[in-house]
C-alpha cells in the first residue's frame, strides 16, 4: 500500500516541478524555435549534453 | 492507470509542447517514449546485463549492447562526416575525472540496480527503490556538475573524437572492430555456459539504436540522461538562494547559464528524460501491478547513497551509460572506450556490495 502512496507522490511532485518550472522560467518565443530536424539545417546544435564540460 | 487515459495525457502534452514550446520539442518527446516504451518493454538493462555477465555468464545482454553500439554507430558516424556543423558527436575529454567517475558509477549502478537509463524506465515502472534514487540522483548530478571544474584541473586531455581525426569509414571500422573484440573477449569468459543471444534484447538492442539514431538527427546532439538531472536539482538549489549559478564555472557558462533560465521543456535532454519515464508509465499500465520486494532501513541507506553517487559520477565520467558508453562510443568518442573498462572494473566491485546487503 506504501508502495502506491509512493508512486503517487513521485509522480505529483514530479509534475509539480514541471509546472513550477514553466511558471518561474523565462517565456518561450516560439517565434525563435529550433529547426523541426537539425540534420541539414545549417544550424549548430546548441543545448548542453552530459559529455561537455561546458 | 489504464492505458487509454494515459495515452490520452500523453498526447495532450505533446500537443502542448507542439503549441507552447517547439514542434522539435513534441518530437523528442515522442522519441523519448519510444526509448522508455523499448527500455521498458524489453527490459533493456545496461546494468543487470554486466552483472549477469559477471555473476551467472551469460553473454546474452552484453552481446545485446554490443548490437546496439554497433548499429548506432553505423548510422551515427556517416551522419556526423555529412552534417559536420550541424550534428555534435558526445565528446568528452579523456581526464583523471573520467577515470574515477566511470570506476564509482559502475560500483553504484549494481548496488542501485540501475543506470542512467536503468533509472528513469525502472521509476517510470514504479520500482520503490529507483523512483526514490531519482531525485537523490539528480542532486548528486547538480553536485558533480558544479565541482566539475576542480576534477578538470587534476588532469585532462582535450576531447578525441574519432569521425575528425579519421574520417567516418575509419572511425566506423575501428569502432566495429573494438566492439567485435569486447564480443570476443565476452563469449570467451562465458565460456557458452548460456545462450548467446536473447531475441527480446536484440530487438529491444535494433529498436534503441534507431531511436538514438533519430535523437541525434532531430536534436543535432546524441542521446543524453543526467545533464537532465543535473539541470532540474540545479533549477531547485538556484531558486532557494542555495546556489548561485553566476558563481560557478559550469552553470555560468552560456550555453548553461542559458539552459537554466529558459524551461525545462526546450531542454533536450530533460525532454526525452520526461518521454522515457512516460513510456515506461504506459508499459507498466497495461500489466498487473508487479509485487516489489520489501527492502529493510540498511538497503534503503545504502540503495540512496548509491544513487546520489551515481549522479555525481556521472558528471565526472561525462556522462552515464547513455551519454558516456552508447553516445560516445557510437559517435566516435575515446572517453566512451575509457568508460566502459573503468565502469566494468567498478561494476565487479559494485555485484559484491550488492551480495553483502543482500539486495
Amino acid at each position: 500500500m506504501h508502495f502506491r502512496f509512493l508512486a503517487a507522490a513521485f509522480w505529483i511532485v514530479l509534475a509539480g516541478f514541471f509546472a513550477w518550472d514553466w511558471t518561474h522560467s523565462a517565456p518561450v518565443n516560439v517565434r525563435t524555435e529550433p529547426p523541426l530536424i537539425a540534420a541539414g539545417s545549417g544550424v549548430a546544435p546548441s543545448g548542453g549534453h552530459c559529455a561537455s564540460t561546458f | 492507470m489504464k492505458r487509454f487515459p494515459l495515452a490520452i495525457l500523453i498526447a495532450a502534452f505533446c500537443v502542448f509542447l507542439a503549441w507552447s514550446v517547439a514542434l522539435r520539442q513534441a518530437l523528442l518527446f515522442l522519441v523519448g517514449i519510444g526509448l522508455g516504451a523499448v527500455l521498458a518493454g524489453a527490459r533493456f538493462g545496461f546494468t543487470t546485463g554486466w552483472r549477469r555477465l559477471i555473476e551467472q555468464r551469460d553473454p546474452s545482454g552484453v552481446l545485446a549492447q554490443l548490437v546496439l553500439l554497433a548499429v548506432a554507430a553505423a548510422v551515427s558516424m556517416p551522419l556526423l562526416a555529412a552534417y559536420p556543423t550541424d550534428l555534435g558527436a558526445a565528446l568528452g575529454p579523456p581526464s583523471i575525472s573520467l577515470l574515477v567517475g566511470a570506476f564509482v558509477f559502475g560500483a553504484c549502478m549494481q548496488v542501485a540496480d540501475g543506470c542512467g537509463s536503468g533509472t528513469l524506465y525502472k521509476a517510470g515502472l514504479g520500482i520503490p527503490l529507483n523512483m526514490a534514487i531519482l531525485p537523490v540522483f539528480a542532486i548528486g548530478s547538480f553536485l558533480g556538475s558544479a565541482t566539475l571544474d576542480r576534477w578538470l584541473a587534476l588532469g585532462a586531455m582535450p576531447p578525441y573524437g574519432l569521425v575528425t581525426h579519421f574520417g567516418a569509414p575509419v572511425a566506423l571500422l575501428l569502432t566495429l572492430a573494438g566492439l567485435a573484440l569486447v564480443g570476443f573477449g565476452v563469449v570467451r569468459w562465458s565460456g557458452r555456459s548460456a545462450p548467446l543471444w536473447n531475441r527480446k534484447l536484440l530487438w529491444g538492442a535494433v529498436l534503441l539504436a534507431a531511436l538514438a539514431v533519430l535523437n541525434l538527427v532531430i536534436a543535432g546532439q546524441p542521446w543524453g540522461i543526467v545533464y537532465g538531472f543535473g539541470l532540474w536539482a540545479a533549477k531547485i538549489a538556484a531558486a532557494a538562494h542555495l546556489f548561485d549559478p553566476s558563481a560557478n564555472p559550469f552553470w555560468s557558462e552560456p550555453v548553461n547559464a542559458a539552459t537554466l533560465a529558459q524551461s525545462v521543456f526546450l531542454d533536450v535532454t530533460s525532454i526525452t528524460n520526461i518521454g522515457i519515464l512516460a513510456g515506461a508509465l504506459w508499459i507498466a499500465a497495461g500489466k498487473p501491478a508487479a509485487a516489489a520486494k520489501p527492502m529493510n532501513g540498511t538497503q534503503w541507506a545504502v540503495g540512496l547513497v548509491a544513487g546520489l553517487l551515481l549522479g555525481y559520477s556521472s558528471r565526472l565520467a561525462f556522462g552515464c551509460n547513455i551519454g558516456a558508453m552508447v553516445s560516445g562510443i557510437s559517435t566516435g568518442s575515446l572517453h566512451g572506450w575509457i568508460w566502459v573498462p573503468m565502469a566494468f572494473l567498478g561494476s565487479l566491485i559494485g555485484v559484491r556490495v550488492r551480495r553483502h546487503y543482500a539486495f
